[in-house]
């Protein structure tokens, strides 16, 4: 009888430390899940898990959505409080949907107990897309801004100079004008068997090519409205002002330049755009940062060394020429409030955006582009440049464009304009309508929008907007 | 009177115990059909703007309404027309002469007909991103193999409003029309032999034996088919999803892909919920339709 329950003492002691010991391993693993657009973005994550797990105890599940699909991925685990994510990140636009309808964490508290550094980030992403109603609820990952990247071999070609010249009666140069940029886009378009650079060329070569899809077209379209003194609403009456005379010459210009594209750009997203001038397809884009260091490394481009940048070219209002660039996506982390460990995961995020950050956005094996003063002060971070003078230049390029950046809209509602607005400027650009026309029909919709959501509201969320803008010196 | 108790007890315990096995089933069907269904109903009488975090608010008909009033909506519905009558027309024709081929003993007939199979059996997303490389305007074999042969400088399949669709088509017959190959060849040789042998005895021609014999036993099952296949390509969202978009403009936009974009991307829960049943009462009226030939 002793025997029996010394042997069933000792099987339930061995069967309690065996429990014990497990739930003890559970409870000192973290798991964090992330989700962001799938490809190079997140390699971050993947990069630095080592770092994650010694420094923080945590483990990182990364889940890569489609680029188009990232907002409504993220918005029905937000609606169904699934808690299915941890880390989200966000592209700025989504932050008055997501942060004024309490999806994310107020880091402000977090961001006291360890520094994000936001001083160091240029003001339109440190004040407008990582803050909503005076609250920081993100924290940026990825500065995007449209340059202009150009062929500067060919803009230095001798015979292509002289042709230009003799044909235009100015030198050829980057455009610094939208009526420039369509003289050399039509200049540099060429068919298979002509000449180009002193080359026979095998295949067609065309002068530009801009975002078709129309998921981001409006945001090429941005770059002319802006540029010609467009607001996206009259900030009194909230009525919409896409449809001004400077959306329209805007969207004009477009389907003049598009004669001077592949013939498919209409079917053209990131990868399409990036690759048609990578790969030598055109002579001019206009596209984020990414595409800088990405051209000077030899596994993406067959241009290296020959990659140009400048500003994107600005419309001349009175009598003085004023160039916007958008800042269309970007990346800001945010925390979920639905997440069972927030400040594990603001740990992360922390560690990103301040240790990492210049690692990220240096190297071209992510679409990372520089939002701190600090990536700007330190070129020799790019090695995939020729040399430290190239990456200064390139960054200098980017910086430029920064200064003059157009922001887009992140009132909540931000997607449903956005998708109209796209949806009308394709139409314009595949032919189905007149630019006029369809921006009248962008404008009534969008107003159909602000009356669904609420005049009153909307209004208040645009102008509170308009007034960042200025204070971070992105609206003249 | 105990036993006669007893006796009613056990009496309705038999009777109760099939419903017992079924209940489970029931509430199942119950949670992922009916109450989704009744639920989404009420919601297409309500505003419910998730986008702005607004709570629901009954509208009465002010979705449908919206919803008649929608040039968008309209369009998409058009564009649906265009693929259920050119793409499930065009794979009503092509299985069915495939089916007649396939319908004669010949060496490798089985292996053939599994070869034919194969699209049918590819996941659909698959299918899409292959198609999306197929018509690349640069680097898709059919470009090249168009240049190739001189027969076009390069065709715009995926960027031009009037080729979009069709290309769209194109992907979705290659998919479907062996399924109704495969069907319509069950159909064939379900035909009695004797029928058509006595026809042939009796002089009548091919052709005549065709369309007095085999084309009304095939009736039903024609029905049935296009039926199924014009229910189906009602719901056609993945091939739009990867290779348009909708775009350009909204030429390739289909009513499925609309409905998606107004709850999941503008996430106006009561106007998708309308459109839903706006749907629904079209495929009601198109099965309808076609239950009457089958009636007939």
């Amino acid at each position: 009888m002793g025997r029996k329950i010394l042997g069933l003492t000792v099987c339930v002691a061995l069967l309690v430390s065996l429990v014990g010991g497990v739930v003890v391993a559970q409870a000192k693993e973290v798991t964090l899940t992330v989700v962001g657009d799938a490809g190079h973005n997140l390699r971050p994550f993947e990069w630095y898990q080592d770092d994650f797990f010694k420094k923080f105890g945590v483990k990182l599940k990364v889940i890569g959505v489609p680029f188009a699909e990232t907002y409504e991925k993220m918005k029905i685990e937000f609606v169904t409080h699934t808690g299915a994510y941890d880390i989200v990140v966000v592209f700025p636009k989504f932050m008055g949907d997501f942060a004024g309808n309490g999806y994310l964490v107020d880091l402000d508290e977090y961001a006291k107990k360890l520094d994000p550094k936001m001083d160091d980030v240029t003001p339109g992403y440190g004040k407008l897309y990582c803050k909503y109603g005076g609250k920081l609820y993100a924290v940026p990952f990825d500065g995007d801004v449209l340059s202009l990247y150009y062929r500067k071999d060919l803009f230095n070609n001798e015979t292509e100079k002289a042709a230009f010249k003799a044909g235009y009666g100015y030198d050829l140069k980057p455009p610094a004008t939208w009526k420039e940029y369509l003289e050399v886009a039509k200049f540099f378009t060429r068919k298979k068997g002509e000449k180009l650079g002193g080359e026979v060329l095998n295949r067609d070569f065309y002068g530009t090519a801009f975002y078709g899809q129309r998921d981001w077209a409006w945001a090429w379209w941005g770059n002319r409205f802006g540029s010609l003194g467009g607001v996206y609403f009259d900030e009194k009456t909230m009525e919409p002002a896409i449809n001004s005379k400077a959306g329209v010459d805007a969207l004009n210009d477009m389907i003049a330049i598009k004669e001077f594209c592949p013939p498919d750009v209409l079917a053209f997203g990131y990868e399409e755009l990036k690759d048609a001038f990578l790969n030598g397809q055109t002579s001019m884009v206009i596209q984020w940062p990414c595409v800088g260091k990405k051209g000077a490394d030899p596994e993406q481009s067959k241009i290296v060394g020959k990659v140009g940048v400048a500003g994107v070219p600005g419309g001349m209002v009175k009598g003085k020429l004023y160039r916007r660039a958008m800042m269309p996506c970007g990346r800001v982390l945010a925390v979920t409030k639905d997440s069972k460990y927030p400040w594990e995961a603001y740990q992360v995020i922390q560690y990103l955006t301040t240790v990492t950050s210049l690692d990220d956005v240096s190297t071209a094996e992510t679409g990372l582009d520089p939002y701190r003063y600090s990536h700007f002060a330190h070129p020799e971070a790019y090695e995939m440049f020729a040399d430290v003078e190239s990456a200064k230049i390139y960054l200098a390029g980017v910086e430029a464009n920064m200064e003059v950046g157009y922001p887009e809209l992140t009132i909540p509602g931000a997607a449903q304009y956005d998708d109209v607005l796209g949806l009308e400027i394709t139409k314009a650009l595949a032919g189905e309508k007149s630019a006029e026309v369809a921006l009248n029909a962008a404008a009534k919709e969008w107003t159909e929008i602000t009356k669904r959501f609420g005049l009153k509201e909307q209004r208040k969320l645009y102008q509170a907007l308009v007034k960042g803008w200025r204070e971070a010196g992105l609206w003249k | 009177m105990g036993s006669e108790k007893s006796r009613i007890r056990s009496l309705r315990i038999r009777r109760l115990t099939p419903l017992f096995f079924i209940l489970p089933c029931i509430l199942i069907l119950l949670a992922v059909s009916i109450f989704p269904l009744l639920y989404s109903l009420w919601l297409s009488f309500n505003s419910w703007e998730l986008a702005m975090g607004l709570p629901k608010r009954f509208i009465g008909l002010g979705n449908y309404i919206r919803l008649f009033q929608d040039v968008r909506f309209w369009l998409s519905m058009k564009n649906m027309g265009k693929v259920l009558l050119f793409g499930v027309g065009s794979q009503f024709l092509i299985g069915f002469t495939l089916a007649l081929l396939l319908n004669r003993e010949f060496r490798s007939r089985t292996l053939v007909a599994t070869l034919f199979l194969l699209p049918t059996m590819i996941a659909p997303v698959v299918i899409g991103c292959t198609w999306r490389q197929i018509y690349h305007y640069s680097y898709g074999p059919l470009n090249y193999f168009l240049q190739a042969t001189r027969l076009s400088g390069g065709i715009n399949w995926l960027a031009d409003i009037k080729l979009a669709l069709p290309s769209i088509i194109i992907s979705d017959t290659w998919e479907w029309t062996p399924f109704m190959m495969v069907v319509l060849l069950a159909g064939l040789q379900s035909i009695p032999v004797d029928l058509q042998e006595v026809a042939a005895i009796d002089g009548a021609s091919r052709w005549q034996i065709f369309w007095h014999i085999t084309l009304p036993f095939l009736k039903p099952i024609i029905i049935v088919v296009i039926l199924i296949r014009a229910m189906d390509a009602f719901k056609l969202f993945d091939l739009v999803v990867l290779l348009t978009r909708g775009g350009p403009g909204s030429s390739s936009e289909t009513v499925a892909y609309y409905n998606y974009l107004s709850a999941f991307k503008h996430f106006s829960m009561g106007y998708a919920a309308a459109m839903s049943y706006i749907q629904l009462v079209v495929i009601i009226i198109i099965a309808n339709f076609f239950l009457r030939f089958l009636r007939e």
